[in-house]
């Protein structure tokens, strides 16, 4: 499976990333509407892009009231249904990492669903921070950039 | 090997799928006194919202006990006979078992106010409750609802939000007692009287009249009342564990049970709203009736059953919703206790709020109240609180220290 990988030592949080999601997501460039959230701490100057890291044990999955919550067997994505979903936002209260966010328009539960295998961030990453790349877990790729975030912290 | 789960709800066929994944081969029956199709018990106050249709109640398709290589029967059982490793159902079958998985959950309780049953009275807690309220759910209909419970306000904001006029009634001085903090509730209860919802605390019910006209008049201590076409009664709920009476099994609060949700009788388990399982605080055992914990005991139960090796680490309280234009959660120890330290977040606006609550510099509880984007933060707590990770730092970059804790403590960030 490929997984997107978040290299906090690259970004520069120029927020393309949440543009593309925004735009791929509903055809707009509101930044609240992306998947993808980098944050930034100006005090350290650190950049922190998060997005969903597809989990092997997916508590999100498994809590899921409403059986929303799949993982699509091509992509490895945990997706939601927003047909199922009901807006309960357990799945925002189950993420150990804060990756789902809420869609304030329709109601529902979104994140990141690897755009199919063509992650759109990724496409539009211009520093190299975003890569779409294969791993047995991508939880372990990303635990290592954030052990070199703490390190600059 | 037979296996009998009683209970088709969240820890009833958690168990059973935990199960299926450790043996493959044992004969599994399924008991219900519902129908044999699940239905999901959160979704209930979103279909009378009319947010979701009435097909998507349903969470597990035709086929899936067939998957599953599992039998589900209708019935209602009456009595445990553990010297048989037996259950009975009301239609004299006997249905003996091996292994035994108690997941009846539990059923609302009604205060004893006269004149509290009967057409136009229900609950919010079953399907058929659901199908009874439906009719109701009109434009221009009248509800009251009896206390100011999670599932109480829910059913009152599906209704508010069709366009009902609703009116809420509180014995306490305040909303929403075992979920949310005085500011929490007070910004909650802000909210409702804004959006048009008639709250009344401090009141207490004394009997409810019929009229002619089909209309329920409710009499208030305080010598005011209040007509009303239909009532919610959402006043707690306990434990189904009628049909274990004379058996011997040890019962609290609910039915006791281990780390591995093992009962006091052998080869009985039980997990749920039925049982009164380990707390992640590490302090007395607690039936919490909350959907991850029927997730969570469930499949501890299952993987029990199957092999015998799982240890549960406790139920961590976890409630979320949003209704009337705001989003409230709490989780953990939310409520300064003895010996803690709070710290709220300064920045955020006077409509909001988060507090985390902490002993020894580890977190043991959070709740917040307005945007969704504060559930994140408390759900990144929650491996914290589970595994008591000290949170060292400053609060005030709460984000960036979460995700340095995500990366020195992997291990309790992997294994939910």
């Amino acid at each position: 499976m490929r997984f997107i990988t978040m290299d906090v030592t690259k970004c520069v949080v120029c927020r393309n990333c949440e543009y593309a999601c925004s735009f791929q997501q509903t055809g707009d460039f509101r930044r609240e509407d992306s998947n993808i959230r980098v944050e930034y701490y100006d005090d350290v100057k650190i950049c922190l892009p998060l997005t969903c890291m597809h989990c092997d044990d997916s508590w999100c999955l498994e809590i899921c009231p409403a059986s929303a919550i799949t993982r699509n067997v091509k992509t490895g994505a945990i997706e939601i249904n927003s047909e199922r979903c009901a807006g309960c936002k357990m799945c925002i209260l189950a993420c150990p990492f804060g990756n789902i966010h809420f869609d304030k328009i329709n109601m529902v539960s979104r994140k990141c669903n690897l755009c199919e295998g063509e992650p759109n961030c990724v496409s539009f990453c211009i520093s190299g921070a975003l890569q779409y790349t294969e791993s047995k877990n991508s939880y372990q790729n990303n635990r290592q950039i954030f052990q070199r975030f703490i390190e600059n912290l | 090997m037979q296996v009998v789960i009683i209970g088709n709800s969240a820890a009833g066929l958690s168990g059973l799928e935990a199960f299926r994944k450790k043996d493959q081969s044992s004969s599994v029956t399924i008991v219900t006194r519902e129908g044999e199709v699940p239905y999901s018990k959160v979704l209930l106050p979103y279909y009378l919202l009319g947010k979701i249709p009435y097909a998507n109640l349903f969470t597990r398709d035709k086929n899936y006990y067939a998957r599953l290589n599992a039998k589900c029967i209708t019935g209602n059982v009456v009595k445990l006979l553990p010297e048989q490793q037996a259950v009975l159902l009301e239609s004299g079958t006997l249905l003996p078992y091996d292994k035994l998985l108690i997941a009846t959950g539990s059923s609302p309780v009604k205060p004893p106010i006269p004149g509290l049953s009967g057409k136009g009275i229900y609950h919010l807690w079953t399907l058929a409750d659901v199908e009874n309220l439906a009719p109701y759910y009109n434009k221009g209909k009248r509800v009251v609802v009896l206390g100011s419970g999670f599932v109480s306000l829910q059913g009152a904001w599906a209704a508010l939000s069709r366009g009902l006029d609703v009116s809420v009634i509180e014995l306490m001085d305040r909303i929403m007692p075992r979920v949310l903090d005085d500011h929490a509730a007070a910004l909650l209860a802000t909210r409702m009287i804004k959006s048009g919802v008639d709250l009344r605390i401090n009141t207490f019910t004394r009997e409810i009249e019929r009229t002619g006209d089909e209309k329920l008049v409710l009499h208030f201590k305080n010598g005011k009342s209040l007509t009303s076409d239909f009532i919610i009664v959402g006043t707690g709920v306990r434990p189904n564990i009628e049909f274990t009476a004379g058996t011997g099994l040890k019962i609290d609060a609910g039915i006791v049970v281990n780390k591995q949700m093992e009962t006091t009788l052998p080869g009985v388990y039980a997990a749920g709203d039925v049982a009164q399982v380990p707390s992640a605080s590490g302090g007395d055992p607690v039936v919490h009736a909350l959907w991850p914990t029927a997730i969570e005991t469930g499949s501890i139960a299952g993987t029990a059953m199957a092999s015998g090796n799982s240890r549960y680490r406790g139920s961590l309280n976890m409630n979320v919703t949003q209704m009337f234009d705001i989003t409230v959660a709490s989780m953990g120890e939310f409520m300064d206790i003895e010996g803690s330290e709070s710290w709220t977040d300064e920045n955020l606006p006077e409509d909001q709020y988060l507090k985390i609550v902490l002993k020894d510099g580890v977190p043991i509880g959070a709740i917040c109240a307005g945007g969704s984007e504060l559930i994140s933060t408390l759900g990144m707590l929650r491996p914290l609180i589970r595994e008591k990770v000290q949170l060292q730092g400053n609060p005030g970059m709460l984000k960036a220290l979460l995700a340095s804790n995500i990366a020195q403590h992997q291990q309790t960030f992997i294994k939910q």
